[in-house]
Formats: C-alpha cells, structure tokens, sequence
C-alpha cells in the first residue's frame, strides 16, 4: 500500500473545535518568486497569533525526569527532550509581572546556544569558547560564584568550526558536570569544587572534528558525538564512564557494519534499510571514510527501551555529484541499545541529501494517542520541512507533514518512508538551482522544541528561508572545509523570516503561529503553568498562552538569543525562569554580517540573509534570570 | 568566482627567494583615496589595501639594525593575482574566508585590516606557517610559489571600507514589540 501524502493542500483549514492560523504553504517554484521580493527590507514585527484554544492527548514518557520538578539536570530537562516543567507559579494571567531577577556576564560573546543548568541551591553555566564554566550560588544575594573552571582548549579548535564556536550546555550526574570542548575534548568537573576529575581525548581537531553538543548521562555513561560535517570527519556517537572518563563503547555512523555496530539487534523498519555494510555500500568508492554523518544535535533516551535516539548531520561533501547513492546513514535517526551503542533501527530521513538537511535535531519522545491507539512516539521536526512522528520501537514513521513552508518534496510515502522530491529542486554540480525552500538552514535547526502533556501541544520555533544552491567539485584536505557548494539565502514567503508554532503530532497540522521578522534560532520551554517561553534573533524574550498562542510578554535583552529557556525553584521557593541572550551559531556567523564574527575587529557587510539584524542586536553574552 | 572550476594542482617545491636585502617595496602609498564613481566605494590601492600594522613587526632589534625587507615576487602581477584566485578555492581557503574574501569561519579580507600584518611578508607568514585562531600552516604542502600567488590575491581584496554603518534612512522602519 502506497499512501503518499501531498503538501499541496492549503492549510487553511478549520477543524471544528480548534483555530488555526493561515500557513503559508509554499506549493512550488511558481509562487516563490513572489515571495518577499524585497530582499533588502525587514517585515514588520507583527506578531500575530490565532485566538483560541488546543489540547490535544498526550504523554511525556514514565521516569523522564531527573532530579526535582524544579532542578534542571540535563540539556533538555529531561531524558524524552521535552523540555517541559512542571512549575506553575507562571501563569498567564501574572506573567505579565515577570522582571528581570538578576543578570550576569559569561565574558564570552560567542553565540550562545545551549541552556544553564540549575542543582540544588547553584546554577551552572557553560560558555561558548574557551568553554568556561561557572558555578552561581542561587542562595546568596548577589549570586556570587562559587567556582570558575577554564579548561584548556586548543586555540585551534576556532577555525575548525563551521559555524560558529558555540557550545550546547552541560549534564549533571553523581556530584559532576559534564560538558565538551570544542577542541574535541570530554571533560568532568567537580560541581562542589569546580576541580577537573577526568578529561578525555574525543575528537580528531587535525581532521576537523570539533565537539558542541550537550551530552546526556545514561545509566552512568556520558554519551557524546562529534561536530564536523562540513570537514569530512566519519561522524560516530560514543559512551564514556562517568567515573573515569573512559571509552565504553564508539560507534561510527557511517562504515563497516562493524564500526557502524551493526548486528543481530539490527532490525529496521523499511525493507530497503536491510543489508550487509549498507555504510560502505551506499557510498561510492572509499568516499564513505570523508562523508560526514556527525552527531552535533541532541540525545534522547526512553528507558523503558533502553534505547538512545540521535540524529546524524549532511553528507559530505554538499556537492551530491561526489557521493552517488543514499550514504548511509547519513541526515539519519538512529536508535542505539543504551549499553553497547548497537543499532537497533535506522531511518534515514533524507537519502542521498543534497540540501544541507541534517537530520540532528531533537527526537522527543511521547506517548501519543492516534488514532485510538497509544503509539510510543518520537516527533521530529527535521531540517527538509518534514514532522515526523515515528513509532521509536520500530523506526516505522506514522505521519510526516510539512511544518514550514516548503517546495523540495511533494511528501513522503508512508510505505517507504522516503521523500518524493521534486526534480526542478534536486540539486547538481556545476547548476544553479533557484529557489528552494526550506533553505540549508532547514525548516527548523538546532533550536529545540518543547512539548506539553497538558495541552498535548509541540512548540516549534521554525525558519523561513529560501535558498540558491551551486554544488561544485571539492577537494578533501584534511582539516579545511569539504563543502563544495554555495547556497545564498532570502526570506520565504509570506514577508516573515521565522514563526514560533504549536504543532499537533497526532494529526501532523499546526494549530496556531506566531510570526517573526527573523528565524527563531533560540529554543522553546514549556510549563504546567499554561506558559511558553522562546527568544528572537532580534533580542526579545517572549512569554506566550500554550494554549492560544497570543504574545503575553516580552523584555528586550541585551543580545540576539540563540539560546534555550530553562525554568527553576530558588532557594526563597519562587519559580525562575532563565535564558542565554548572546546572538551567533550558524545563523549569526555565516549570514549576519559582522554581528558574529568570529574576531571584534572583523568587519564585514551587512548580509543579505538577515538584513537590518546589526541594527537591532549586536554581540553579547548574558545570562537573564526573571521571576515574578 | 564560486563558479570557477577547481584547476589540479601539482604541488611543487620550487621556492623563489622569499628575502631580499632590498630597500621596502611594499610600503604604503599614499593615503589619498579616491571614490569609485559606479559604486561609490573608497577605491583602495592605496592607504586601504597597504594598511602595513607596523605594530605587529617583532621587536628585538638593536637600533640601526635595518630588518629584513620581504618582497612579493608576484605583487601587483595581474596574471599571478588571477592564479591565486584559482588556488583559493583549490585549497578551500574559500569555504572559511568567504567568496572574495567576504569573511566566514575566517576572517574577512575585504575591510582592509589585517590581524597578523598586512605586508607581503607578514600575510605569507600567515599562509605559510598558519594562525593560532584555526588557520593551517601550508608551509611545505604546497610551494612557496603559490603561496606568493595567494598573497598577491588576499591583498588585493582589500577594496571596501566599511567602517561605518549608518542606518538612518537605509532600513525599513517598523512598528510594534
């Protein structure tokens, strides 16, 4: 059975108890030349919202919290990424009295992705290079430190970064925080004492592997992956013992079957994801030992399961010409056993990707009612446009629609799980394709989602973008950039640059929007309180009704934010809410002009991508903290 | 540029003289610039592209001792300037520092500023021998030659002096937050 499922339907759809706001769906070439002709000009800052009100059913999975509703132990708060918090003192009918608390400087002014993390009574805090970190007593007025860690980080680690020297943030476990190096170093710190207590060796800077994710503790390992794919590292996932720092286990995402570890758990879903040393095969020739593959997103665990969900990053080169056929696994969700690294399913979201979709973005794992059943899901907002709800036992995908405006793939088929792509789009050396939506910045990138179990709601912060793409033969020397492609990037349709949008998994249709003049880059946080939180490229930080969608606050902080909200109980029992204001990342390096240079006597010009950005925001590095 | 095929490059070791005991032939012209008449844009060649940062020379000479001055075989060669255009995006210098040198992971070389020096000498040490912040020693990888070939192209992008940003009356107003 075939079921292919078209995005060419306007969604301008009422459903009978829900309202929905206008997406614009961009259907094709034809419309996108009409598209925000005015590439000079910024869209107002309307930002609209439906009225009404959502809820649809659904749960977060059992034992996803760590530690104390009002602790933040890990990246995402919890191991199933929903990035929720049970705290309700914010409401929406107070948050309107929400003050700055208190405010500090990182020193760095780096993009600043990532999120604080806050145990017991001290708030942790992880920079973007040199990778300090600091530890804040949340109990003393003031909130003196109580240590500063600067690591040593190899200088050289910056111009091996593609985008920007950002860092992810931390994980707490067993009285340690660990975090990663740029310069592809695992590091332990004491969180008493801010003492190193182990520090290992990851990553291969001299062939551009960097590190910047977040890493997740499982059951006493710190799981890690490598950033790099735009240098033509191999990408792998590994375990670390978090009481030693050893290498547990390391497993390739790309190779052998056993490098890739590939065995007798092995059972993918679609029949075409079945075969011996599919890493190699996939790949013409040796091209497989340079493709990329990298592991820079999030990890999620379902511990019922046992299993760890990432995702992997582009083939490289960009240039599709270099690599015939799917590379596998490429711009991938992998399911690993927890313990060994085994594979255990596979989907590859976007085979043989010639975009710049990386498939590394959050896997957050729900329990969702469709369709009278209970489906344990795993929702994906992937970088080609497409939601994803998946069954993250089987690695069988239930529904895919697009999220964003898009015109690359008229959808996916469901009994193949592959996308039906556009040949006007596809992407060729030495051609210049026009137009192509998402752009390579995808339809949502490493911002991360929040979903509610109350409202049943995900909160999506999304880009509208388009792209040119010029693939062009490349070179593979080791530590320089194996890109072979140039891919300039205008606003989508519809005059906006991104939307912060609630999303229903179970039926793959958005139920409200909120539009904004530039790409949401920073990430959303959910409460019990009926609140959502996100930040703007442009430096405001928001408060938004769950359920409705309507703007209930917002305060201009001192730098674009790329960061993500975390929510917490201080010591006087008051519930906090915090956010990293620090412009960069991807989209502040590479298109903002000099916004984001790597160095502050760099001067550049404006670019065309985000114009007018240097007149709203300008470098920084803070850490804002408000309470009622 | 980005169109340019990639041209095979044989790596030779040839090596030109890279020091000569000669009097300074890089030194700045003088500071009058003028303004392109098309674009409007300071005209470099002169004060903007030869920004020396004397600053950064290495101190330790006695008084009276005349450092070495570095010459750039290829420096103003048209041809020679073409063919380190062909070597930036043969050895992905592109991908860090732009098209054109617009700035990227790396740094820009169009704003006229050079971190580590901008005379011939100082911007071959860069290439040659690499920077602390990322950039890769090429020095032995490839041949002094080219590398005075992409010295020649770096500096001549020096041609936009985007010093200031004024927004007044250039961007849309808006309304609302």
């Amino acid at each position: 059975m075939t079921t292919v499922r078209q995005n060419a339907r306007q969604s301008l759809v009422a459903l009978a108890s829900l309202a929905f706001s206008v997406t614009v769906a961009c259907t094709g070439a034809a419309k996108s030349g009409t598209a925000d002709s005015a590439s000079d000009s910024v869209p107002r800052a309307t930002s609209t919202a439906a009225v009404g009100t959502a809820s649809v059913s659904g749960a977060r999975i059992a034992v996803a919290h760590a530690g104390p509703a009002g602790e933040w132990q890990m990246p995402a708060g919890d191991y199933a990424s929903s990035r929720y918090s049970e705290l309700s003192s914010i409401t929406p009918q107070n948050v309107g009295n929400l003050r700055v608390a208190w405010a500090f400087s990182t020193g760095v002014l780096r993009g600043h992705e990532g999120q604080p993390l806050v145990i017991g009574n001290t708030m942790y805090v992880v920079t973007p290079y040199p990778n300090v970190s600091y530890a804040i007593d949340l109990a003393t007025s003031g909130q003196p430190l109580k240590w500063k860690f600067r690591p040593d980080n190899a200088q050289q680690a910056i111009g091996r970064a593609c985008c920007d020297v950002v860092n992810r943030g931390a994980a707490y476990a067993d009285g340690k925080i660990f975090y990663n190096l740029l310069d592809g170093h695992t590091i332990a710190v004491d969180a008493a004492t801010g003492n190193q207590v182990w520090r290992t060796r990851m990553g291969d800077l001299s062939r551009g592997e960097t590190i910047t994710m977040a890493p997740i503790v499982v059951k006493g390992k710190v799981i890690v992956g490598s950033s790099g794919g735009e240098m033509g590292v191999r990408g792998w996932i590994a375990a670390l013992d978090a009481a030693t720092g050893k290498e547990v286990w390391r497993a390739y995402n790309i190779g052998p079957d056993q490098d890739v570890k590939v065995g007798p758990k092995y059972k993918p879903f679609y029949t075409h994801d079945r075969g011996t040393n599919l890493g190699v095969t996939s790949w013409p020739g040796d091209t497989w030992k340079t493709g990329g593959g990298a592991v820079w997103g999030w990890i999620s665990y379902d511990p019922a399961l046992n299993l760890i969900y990432h995702g992997t990053s582009n083939p490289g080169p960009w240039n599709e010409n270099q690599r015939a056929g799917d590379n596998k696994w490429t711009a991938a969700i992998l399911a690993r056993d927890a313990d060994t690294g085994e594979l255990v399913w596979a989907f590859q979201v976007t085979p043989h990707d010639m975009w710049d979709y990386d498939a590394v973005n959050e896997n957050i794992l729900v329990d969702l009612a469709i369709k009278g059943q209970t489906r344990k899901a795993l929702v994906h907002f992937d970088r080609n446009g497409f939601a994803y709800t998946i069954d993250r036992a089987t690695g069988e995908v239930i529904l895919a629609e697009p999220f964003v405006p898009m015109n690359w793939s008229t959808g996916i088929d469901l009994s193949t799980g592959r996308p039906n792509v556009v040949e006007s789009k596809k992407t060729a050396q030495d051609k210049n394709v026009k137009d192509i939506c998402p752009s390579l910045e995808g339809g949502k990138n490493q911002q991360p989602a929040a979903f509610s179990p109350q409202t049943g709601l995900f909160y999506v912060p999304t880009n509208n973008l388009f792209m040119d793409f010029q693939a062009l033969r490349v070179t593979y020397i080791a530590g320089t950039p194996f890109i072979g492609g140039n891919a300039p990037e205008k606003g989508g349709p519809g005059g906006y640059r991104g939307e912060f949008i609630a999303w229903d998994a179970t039926t793959g249709k958005k139920i409200w929007g909120i539009k904004e003049p530039y790409p949401v880059w920073g990430g959303a946080l959910a409460t019990a309180g009926g609140v959502v939180f996100y930040g703007t490229l442009d430096g405001w930080f928001k408060a938004a009704d769950a359920r409705s969608g309507k703007v209930l606050w917002q305060f201009k902080v001192g730098s674009g934010v790329v960061g993500n909200p975390v929510t917490y109980t201080g010591p006087d029992g008051k519930q906090y809410v915090a956010i990293y204001a620090g412009i960069g990342g991807d989209m502040g390096l590479l298109i903002a002009g000099d916004v984001a240079a790597n160095l502050p006597y760099d001067v550049r010009e404006r670019g065309t991508t985000l114009p007018d950005i240097s007149r709203w925001t300008s470098w920084g590095g803070y850490l804002f903290v408000f309470s009622l | 540029m980005r169109l340019m095929p990639i041209v095979a490059i044989a790596i030779s070791l040839s090596c030109r003289a890279v020091a000569t005991g000669s009097s300074d032939s890089t030194s700045a012209a003088s500071s009058t610039n003028s303004r392109d008449d098309k674009t409007g844009l300071l005209v470099a060649g002169d004060s903007l592209r030869f920004v020396q940062h004397d600053e950064n020379l290495p101190a330790g000479f006695p008084l009276g001792v005349k450092p070495i001055v570095v010459t750039n075989p290829y420096e103003g060669d048209k041809k020679a300037i073409a063919s380190g255009g062909q070597l930036f995006i043969a050895y992905n210098c592109l991908d860090c520092h732009g098209a054109e040198g617009s700035g990227a992971m790396g740094p820009s070389f169009q704003d006229g500023r050079w971190h580590f020096g901008g005379s011939p000498g100082a911007v071959f040490e860069s290439i040659y021998q690499g920077r602390p912040d990322g950039m890769p020693a090429w020095g032995g990888r490839i041949s002094n030659d080219q590398i005075w070939m992409l010295t020649a192209y770096v500096r001549s992008l020096a041609s936009k002096d985007l010093s200031t940003e004024n927004f007044t009356g250039k961007t849309v107003e808006r309304t609302g937050h």
